[in-house]
């Protein structure tokens, strides 16, 4: 076994693989760029190195030679499935903890990729040579042979979109990849993402992992994964994992790698996609669901060992499944504004962990409170993992972990996954690979959250007012009931902490206390815990978990996953200075030296009416605002009076 | 026959809930239909979020003013609620201000007599307390039919002026915001404040309105061009800020106060703990007897106010009809000197005593009156009961640490001085619903005035019935019955406000965080009679 591994990346992948090597007794090296010197990766391994960039093939394995690294693990994403750092690796006299570049180059386009599974007998998506428009049926799927990620794919439906679409994904394939060879392919309208994890040594061994469900994606990137499949039968898992170990045999496959599959919704027929030579980023609901004599399996652990040029230490028929698993990807992205990638410090984060509520949580993440997170690479935080002993007991505990997960600071994806988890839609298994593209995934409401809001902003300032002082914070009246504490928020909301309860204005108001008390509809709540920003209360007998942020000029919260901030307002930014009358006097007696406009005139605000001299000094009279100039009192070289009416505005309606 | 307690506070509570509405539902109708806020909203939109507010006097002019102004029926006790003028401590930008503010849905916010009065006493608390005072200003001035009575007199309408001009000029920041009508003399109460804000299209301010105007020079003016928040911010300079409305004016106001330069306080020693006590406050309803003639152990009521029901009391054993002794309440160091029965010599001499003691320690002193007087008959008056009990009132009187007295019963004669009576100018007087406060009781005053006569009659050789004396006496006893209540009393602000007995632990701590802020001056006294 090596003694000291490389890590050629960063975040959560980099923190996953840096604890199996450092349980299996291996140094670890961290590499890094100047942006993340303070990242967790860094900080959790022995030792780091920084390069200019985690694409600098060079830069990678010549920190591994300085390190003394004898083997590089390059996880997924970056260089992964880089050929080029295989050979690279390999004339340095290092071992990539991969397979060989031959096969990652074989397999990185689709076309080889194709011949390849046709060989083993894996089914493939029927595909068209690219001049036989006239024989297609439509709809086709037009791709790049060295894509991935969507990248030069277009669907076409009709045979007179077909010329145009093949030259779109030409040119966008050369543009992205360097190479414009295309492939065509059936297309097929409704199917479920399947795919199947292997693992091969260098001993000839292959066995299967079984297979993983990705079908919750949006515009091809996974948002939510689970294993096993839900809804394949036992012969279609039959068939994807011995066409999967098919593959990998066929072709000479050493170490972990995936083998994608289209299933048809129509016909129920599965078909080969591609190969991934890499760990996945959702290997641990295979990690959750796979066992070995009864114990889990570790598959950064069997990489290491495979690497090390030793045999599996197990074969096919020890594989068992065990569970349900379902993971939820939390990135720092917007859902509800048009997934918009989001940077800034996060404030404070909390993670589920498996001692809440007696969950079956695992998370993998690399972020923690007061880190800055910048869009300058992906923006995936971390990995929500929950296992059941059956699929609704997975998503339950899914959903509760991302009710127990908060992110302050920027919005995440958390309360749109948590809403996802929660669906119909996604319980029922009714979700095609496409289904997200085009389903309406309603924004979490903010009700709840503004009472979360409301209370604890009360509560924390009872918390920080200091020594008990009889003008402090109760609201006592004399011979009268508490006054409600009044809360600012993007409505008025009346505390009384007292009675335990919390209303809501009906409507927006701008006078808060009148409102208040013609408020109807009091909330009944009851505070279970508020410490460190965590808060736990009861609203109308349902227990609410929250993490709250309540500051001068905001409030967060993160209630379900939903981050909602509730500026306060600013009165007097809301009523900025006083525009006036639109009268404007001589501020001094002086020479008009100019008039710039007449009556009936239409000026803009600020423009300039006229200048005077007064003083030894030029003054620009500028309009107070837009409208029509209704009066000019004095004409270009008039001698002025001091409060003289020079120009009267009147304001557009 | 006498009430119990919880029926008296329910009945204090129920008054209050009428009079905190303010005017008429139509009149509070018409002033939120043109968007003002009540005010009562305006106070709860200034003080700061959850603020506690400590209201003085919100029973003022109750039953006072019916038909005999011309106002309001004879069975209206509430013809002009809290005196149309609200007024009270609360906590702005963090520090404790005296507000004031015109109720303009009660009769257009005029000053009738008690509503000046009440309006001195807020500045009055302002003084002795040094607190910033803010003016929300919505107020049609005097209340001319009884112009005679808020005047012209030295405690008038003007004193309101002269006092503002000089808490300035002692320090004592004075804060004006104009919500509505600044009429006449009221015009000085934003013109003489060291900063001032008006609501634009809202507020007014002249010396004259429209109508008198036109009377005097023929002028025809609208009420926004004579004054409104446009002319006064633009042209007259008679104010400093413009706001669009009511919640922007208090806003500026509270950042007014913020600018203020921070407020010397007197925190007492030890803040970090407050202990309350170890009974409940509603406890008190039981151990004090509605019927001020029933006797009760004073002690009781002390360990249900402070801190930790701790009280180190000061010769236990020696007149002890007068309870005295050290305590806190929410952390203060005070003394406390309670009545437990019947003054006596002895129990003048401790009292003058523990007062100096307090004087000297200048820890304020709060009272528990329920005193029906000093013992009478030839052996006490022989003795010099009048000589012992001139010492208690000449310490009482030359005090200079802050007093506060709550009358927690009855309040009769010489008693009341000693005992730091309203005229012995304790920083507040608090009364409880059962209290009773008269020269003497009502039967007691039938009597005297009924032997006075009888002698009279006799010595004419005339002769009195018994049914004649007892319609003699009737009439003086409903008097005193009346006039003894403490709603007659708080109507006539003889008194800071009636309370419910269990918030005395907690006004007693506003009282006395708010007289923190003064610095205490060196204590002396007129002469003793030894």
């Amino acid at each position: 076994m090596f003694d000291s591994l490389l890590i050629a990346n960063r975040g959560e992948i980099a923190l996953r693989v840096l604890r199996t090597a450092r349980r299996m007794g291996i140094r670890t090296v961290a590499i890094c760029t100047d942006l993340d010197a303070a990242a967790p990766h860094v900080r959790a391994a022995d030792a780091s190195v920084t390069v200019p960039s985690y694409l600098d093939i060079a830069a990678v394995v010549d920190a591994a030679r300085r390190s003394g690294a004898t083997a590089i693990h390059p996880g997924y994403g970056f260089l992964s499935e880089r050929p080029e750092l295989a050979r690279a690796v390999e004339a340095a006299g290092l071992k990539l903890v991969g397979p060989s570049a031959d096969v990652m180059e074989q397999m990185g386009r689709k076309d080889a990729a194709r011949k390849i599974a046709t060989a083993a007998g894996v089914p493939v998506v029927p595909s068209y040579p690219l001049d036989a428009a006239a024989e297609m049926s439509f709809p086709v799927l037009v791709k790049a042979a060295a894509g991935g990620g969507g990248k030069g794919m277009r669907i076409v439906r009709r045979a007179e979109d077909y010329t145009d679409a093949v030259a779109a994904a030409r040119r966008e394939s050369l543009t992205a990849f360097g190479d414009d060879t295309l492939l065509v392919e059936k297309y097929v309208e409704s199917g479920r993402h399947i795919e199947v994890q292997v693992l091969a040594d260098a001993h000839g061994h292959v066995v299967h992992l079984f297979e993983r469900d990705c079908s919750t994606q949006r515009r091809h990137q996974k948002v939510l994964e689970e294993a096993p499949a839900p809804t394949i039968t036992e012969e279609t898992r039959r068939l994807v994992t011995a066409s999967a170990v098919a593959m990998a045999a066929e072709v000479g496959y050493e170490n972990a790698g995936t083998v994608e599959f289209l299933l048809d919704n129509a016909t129920g027929e599965a078909y080969f996609l591609e190969m991934n030579t890499r760990l996945q980023v959702e290997h641990p609901v295979t990690e959750l669901t796979v066992e070995v004599d009864g114990r889990p399996l570790d598959l950064v652990e069997l990489q290491l060992l495979v690497a090390a040029g030793e045999p599996l230490p197990f074969g096919q028929d020890d594989v068992r499944q065990h569970g349900h698993a379902i993971e939820a990807r939390v990135y720092a992205e917007d859902p509800f504004a048009g997934f918009l990638p989001q940077a800034g410090t996060a404030t404070i984060v909390r993670w589920p962990v498996s001692s809440d509520q007696a969950l079956t949580v695992r998370v993998d993440h690399a972020l923690e409170s007061g880190q800055v997170v910048s869009t300058s690479y992906d923006p995936m935080l971390g990995k929500v993992i929950a296992h059941g002993p059956d699929r609704e007991a997975a998503r339950r505990a899914l959903v509760a972990a991302l009710d127990r997960t908060a992110i302050l600071g920027f919005a995440t994806n958390t309360g749109f996954l948590r809403t996802l988890a929660a669906s119909d839609e996604f319980r029922d298994v009714t979700i095609d690979t496409a289904w997200l593209d085009t389903a309406e995934i309603v924004e979490p409401g903010v009700d709840v959250a503004r009472i979360i809001a409301a209370w604890t902003d009360v509560a924390v300032r009872a918390m920080t007012a200091g020594p008990p002082h009889p003008f402090l914070a109760d609201g006592w009246r004399l011979g009268a009931p508490p006054a409600p504490e009044l809360v600012a928020l993007d409505q008025v909301v009346a505390v009384r902490r007292a009675h335990g309860t919390v209303s809501h204005p009906a409507g927006a108001v701008s006078h808060p206390a009148g409102a208040v008390r013609d408020a109807a509809g009091d909330h009944t709540v009851h505070q279970l815990l508020a410490e460190q920003h965590t808060v736990v209360l009861d609203i109308d007998g349902v227990r609410h978990w929250a993490v709250v942020d309540a500051e001068r000029h905001q409030v967060e919260v993160v209630h379900e996953g939903q981050r909602h901030v509730f500026e306060r307002p600013d009165v007097f930014g809301d009523h900025g200075p006083v525009a006036g009358d639109g009268t404007l006097l001589a501020p001094m007696p002086g020479t008009l030296l100019s008039v710039d406009v007449s009556p009936g005139d239409h000026v803009v605000e600020g423009q300039r009416l006229g200048v005077l001299e007064a003083m030894k000094m030029e003054l620009a009279l500028k309009a107070p605002f837009g409208g029509t100039v209704t009066s000019v009192g004095a004409a270009t070289g008039d001698q002025v009076q001091l409060k003289q009416l020079l120009f009267e505005v009147s304001a557009d309606d | 026959m006498a009430a119990d307690m919880r029926d008296l506070v329910a009945e204090l509570r129920e008054r209050l809930a009428v009079v905190r509405q303010g005017g008429s539902e139509s009149a509070r109708r018409k002033h939120t239909d043109r968007g003002k806020l009540l005010a009562r909203d305006r106070i709860d939109a200034l003080l700061d979020p959850g603020s506690p507010f400590l209201e003085l006097s919100p029973l003022a002019a109750y039953g006072m003013y019916g038909p005999a102004s011309g106002e309001g029926d004879e069975t209206d006790l509430n013809a002009v609620p809290s005196a149309s003028i609200v007024t009270g401590i609360g906590r702005v930008a963090g520090r404790e201000c005296v507000i004031v503010a015109n109720d303009a849905t009660v009769k257009g916010g005029t000053y009738y007599p008690i509503t000046v009065k009440k309006h001195l006493r807020a500045q009055e608390v302002a003084r002795a307390n040094k607190l910033p005072c803010i003016y929300l200003v919505d107020s049609g001035g005097a209340f001319l039919p009884m112009q005679d009575e808020v005047f012209p007199d030295k405690e008038h309408f003007g004193r309101i002026f002269f006092n503002q001009a000089n808490l300035s000029a002692e320090g004592i920041p004075q804060i004006a915001a104009v919500m509505g009508s600044c009429t006449a003399g009221g015009a000085y109460v934003p013109a003489m404040s060291d900063e001032t804000v008006i609501v634009k299209d809202q507020g007014t301010i002249f010396l004259g309105g429209p109508p008198l105007v036109k009377a005097a020079t023929g002028e025809v003016v609208t009420a926004e061009e004579l004054g409104g928040g446009d002319v006064h911010a633009r042209k007259s300079g008679v104010v400093d800020h413009l706001a669009d409305d009511d919640a922007h004016a208090l806003a500026i106001v509270r950042s007014i106060v913020e600018t203020l330069p921070v407020a010397r306080v007197v925190e007492p020693a030890e803040t970090t703990e407050v202990e309350e006590p170890h009974e409940p406050a509603e406890s008190l309803y039981d151990v004090v007897p509605a019927d001020t003639r029933t006797p009760y152990d004073v002690r009781e009521v002390i360990r249900r106010v402070v801190d930790g029901s701790r009280f180190h009391e000061f010769k236990r054993l020696y007149g002890e009809t007068l309870v005295t002794g050290f305590a806190k309440i929410w952390g203060h160091p005070v003394g406390i000197v309670a009545n437990n029965g019947i003054l006596f010599s002895e129990s003048a001499l401790k009292g003058a005593h523990f007062i100096e003691l307090c004087n000297q320690r200048r820890t304020p002193i709060v009272f528990l009156q329920n005193i029906s007087g000093f013992m009478v008959g030839r052996e006490y008056e022989n003795n010099g009961i009048a000589r012992d009990g001139a010492k208690l009132v000449t310490a009482v009187a030359c005090s200079v640490v802050p007093k506060f007295t709550v009358v927690i019963g009855g309040s009769f004669g010489a008693g009341n001085y000693g005992m730091c009576g309203r005229a012995y100018d304790p920083r507040f007087l608090w009364m409880w619903p059962n209290a009773r406060i008269s020269v003497m009781g009502g039967e007691q005053a039938a009597s005297v005035l009924a032997t006075v006569r009888r002698d009279g009659l006799e010595s004419r050789g005339e002769t009195w019935s018994a049914e004649d004396e007892e319609a003699f006496r009737a009439p003086i006893r409903d008097q005193y019955e009346h006039q003894g209540s403490p709603y007659y009393s708080t109507a006539r602000l003889w008194d800071d406000g009636i309370i419910d007995p269990a918030d005395t632990r907690r006004v007693l701590g506003m009282g006395l965080a708010v007289a923190a802020h003064a610095p205490i001056p060196e204590p002396s006294y007129g002469i003793f009679r030894m």
